[in-house]
């Protein structure tokens, strides 16, 4: 089999910057016209193709990105991430209803909340490891949701509806119905969490999580602070998971605590790891496959999580580091002499 | 005389029934190769892991410098210029070489993940500083010409010596090398030897633990003696060579220590 994750690499880092910014370009642009291909083989049978793109395929995406910053860099299990989604979807919902802010208002307050949770959660859970961590986070998850389906002022039950949809941009409207809008927006969010993990990943906090999933021990005897940096994942993994609740939000116009269960927490793990953890490509992938085909294909859609199961055991049979895995390559030894 | 770099003053520790470490006391001077040896489970980790934080000692102070390390935290303790290796190699397999010496360099970053994200220049400076200082290292080392390898493909004893540019990596003042010479031919050991000396002729401290007798005979100042976790002799190599009681100690493993 050909190693797609090796050949791509090499063809980026082999291309000068102008070769970079075309290939980057191109790819950018490929993406962001999958709305006009509708009609094509890509269309699918039942919800509308443009829909899907937005929610699940975009939607997963975003969360997916988030989610690998928490498990794929730094190693730590969060069984619990549908959280944050919750928390940026009800802050939108509660603050668009209950007040005029609109939703690029309220977008930068729905992603602190996230982040203030995520630093609630992480102080006392990642003082724990491995399943301790895990059961913590899954018990996170659900009670966030059990807190929206009692409290009043989060709607119980039948949540909030009325949410508005956010005001033009650019003469550009968002109606409900405009799914492409809703696509180029997370996609531009998208972008923005891979320039962000990227960046991170090159650089110093890179490394330290790094370190922390490779061996957390050694890597606070090797002077690097892993409780912060821990912090830091959590924290901004959280940001991302709450940004695409926001807009979740702000697209279906009603949130309900059924929207925001641990199933949701599974399908996006699920991306991470069918993808490849802690490969960003990898995981965009995942999560690409995983939310477009169950709409693609008829049968699919009605045994999703079925055919998820299945997946998932025959992946981790046959290729547990996912479709594409981080594993590094090596450059060759550097010739000393030949200097 | 100038203060130690670090002293032990009664250190005990507990585990259990058993005193690994029992009222042990020394001190290592400022660019000193101390040897610290001892049949298998005398204790010698044990002293590099309450050295360095990972176990809390029962009783007894270690002071680092003048200052008690008493419940600080481990990457302070690193931080505060104590590094170490390790006697079962435990390298981040999945890093290379450089990145490896890099993550313990970060250590003394100024810069930290926000300053990183938004390309501060500080974040720039630090990263092209640091990742210098790291390649330096591994050509002192002489394992140079491996940096961009996965730590976990390189060969044994390449981990073995990463290890210890690893450690340098922290900027630490003292030392601690756990076994560097574990697994080593004759050659590479008198290559190692060399390499102790000119890392404390570069101005470290160096805390030794070794069960090459004469490699660590060869390259100690002074050495200090662990038996079922007592202290049962202290000297000059010669000295320690002809104390009674530590060729009793070792007088059952007398073919491990050759
Ligand atoms: N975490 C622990 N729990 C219980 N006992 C321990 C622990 N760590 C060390 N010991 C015990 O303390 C004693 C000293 O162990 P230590 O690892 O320090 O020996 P050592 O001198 O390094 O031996 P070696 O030469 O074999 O590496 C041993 O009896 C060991 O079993
Ligand atoms: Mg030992």
């Amino acid at each position: 089999m050909i190693n797609i994750r090796d050949k791509g690499a090499q063809v980026w880092e082999n291309s000068g910057r102008t070769g970079r910014v075309a290939i980057a370009t191109l790819v950018i642009a490929v993406v962001a016209s999958l709305p006009f291909m509708g009609g094509t083989i890509l269309n699918t049978p039942i919800a509308s193709y443009e829909s899907v793109l937005v929610y699940p395929i975009a939607m997963f995406v975003l969360m997916a990105i988030g989610l690998n910053i928490v498990i794929g860099k730094s190693g730590l299990l969060d069984l619990g991430y549908v959280a944050f989604f919750a928390i940026g979807a009800y802050t939108m919902g509660l603050l668009g209803t209950k007040t005029g802010l609109n939703t690029w208002e309220i977008l930068p307050i729905g992603i602190a909340m996230s982040m203030f949770a995520g630093l609630v959660l992480g102080v006392p859970a990642l003082k724990l490891r491995g399943d301790y961590l895990a059961i913590i986070t899954l018990g996170f998850g659900e009670i966030v949701r059990i807190v929206a389906l009692n409290l009043g002022a989060l709607g119980r039950s039948e949540g909030i509806i009325g949410i508005p949809t956010p005001p033009p941009v650019f003469g550009i409207e968002f109606s409900f119905d405009s799914h492409r809008i809703y696509y180029w927006t997370l996609l531009i969010m998208i972008l923005l969490a891979i320039w962000m993990v990227r960046r991170l990943s090159a650089r110093r906090a890179g490394r330290a999580w790094e370190s922390i999933r490779q061996d957390e021990d050694v890597a606070e005897l090797l002077g690097v602070p892993t409780f912060r940096y821990k912090i830091w994942a959590f924290v901004l993994g959280a940001s991302v998971g709450g940004a695409a609740g926001v807009i979740y939000a702000s697209k279906t116009l009603f949130i309900a605590p059924d929207n925001f269960t641990l199933q949701i927490s599974i399908l996006i793990l699920a991306c991470v790891v069918f993808g490849g953890m802690g490969n960003i490509w990898g995981v965009i992938l995942g999560a690409v496959v995983l939310g477009y085909l169950p709409d693609r294909i008829r049968f699919l859609s009605e045994a999703r999580l079925l055919v998820f199961g299945l997946v998932l055991v025959l992946m981790m049979n046959l290729r547990p580091d996912g479709l594409l895995p981080r594993k590094k390559r090596e450059k060759a030894i550097k010739a000393k002499e030949a200097v | 005389m100038s203060t130690p770099v670090m002293s032990l003053k009664n250190v005990t520790i507990q585990f259990g029934g058993v005193k690994a470490l029992n009222n042990v006391s020394f001190d290592i001077n400022k660019q000193e190769i101390l040897g610290l040896i001892g049949p298998n489970g005398a204790g010698k980790t044990t002293v590099f892991n309450v050295v360095t934080g990972v176990y809390q000692i029962s009783s007894g102070v270690i002071d680092f410098q003048g200052k008690s390390l008493a419940g600080v935290k481990r990457y302070r303790i690193t931080r505060g210029g104590i590094a170490r290796t390790f006697q079962n190699i435990r390298l981040w397999g999945d890093m290379t070489s450089l990145e490896n010496v890099v993550t313990a360099t970060d250590t003394h970053k100024k810069s930290g993940l926000l300053s990183g994200l938004f390309g501060m220049p500080i974040s720039r400076r630090e990263e092209k500083r640091d990742t210098t200082r790291a390649q330096e290292l591994l050509d002192f080392i002489g394992i140079g010409e491996y940096s961009d390898r996965l730590a976990k493909n390189l060969p044994y004893g390449v981990q073995r010596r990463l290890e210890i540019a690893r450690a340098l990596g922290t900027n630490p003042k003292l030392l601690l090398l756990d076994e560097p010479a574990a697994g080593f031919n004759p050659a590479e050991k008198v290559e190692l030897a060399n390499t102790i000396r000119k890392i404390r002729d570069a101005g470290y401290t160096v805390l030794l633990i070794e069960h090459d007798m004469s490699l660590v005979m060869q390259v100690s100042d002074r050495i200090v003696v662990l038996d079922f976790g007592e202290k049962i002799a202290e000297g000059t190599p010669s000295e320690v060579q002809e104390d009674p009681r530590v060729i009793e100690a070792y007088l059952g493993v007398q073919e491990d220590a050759s």
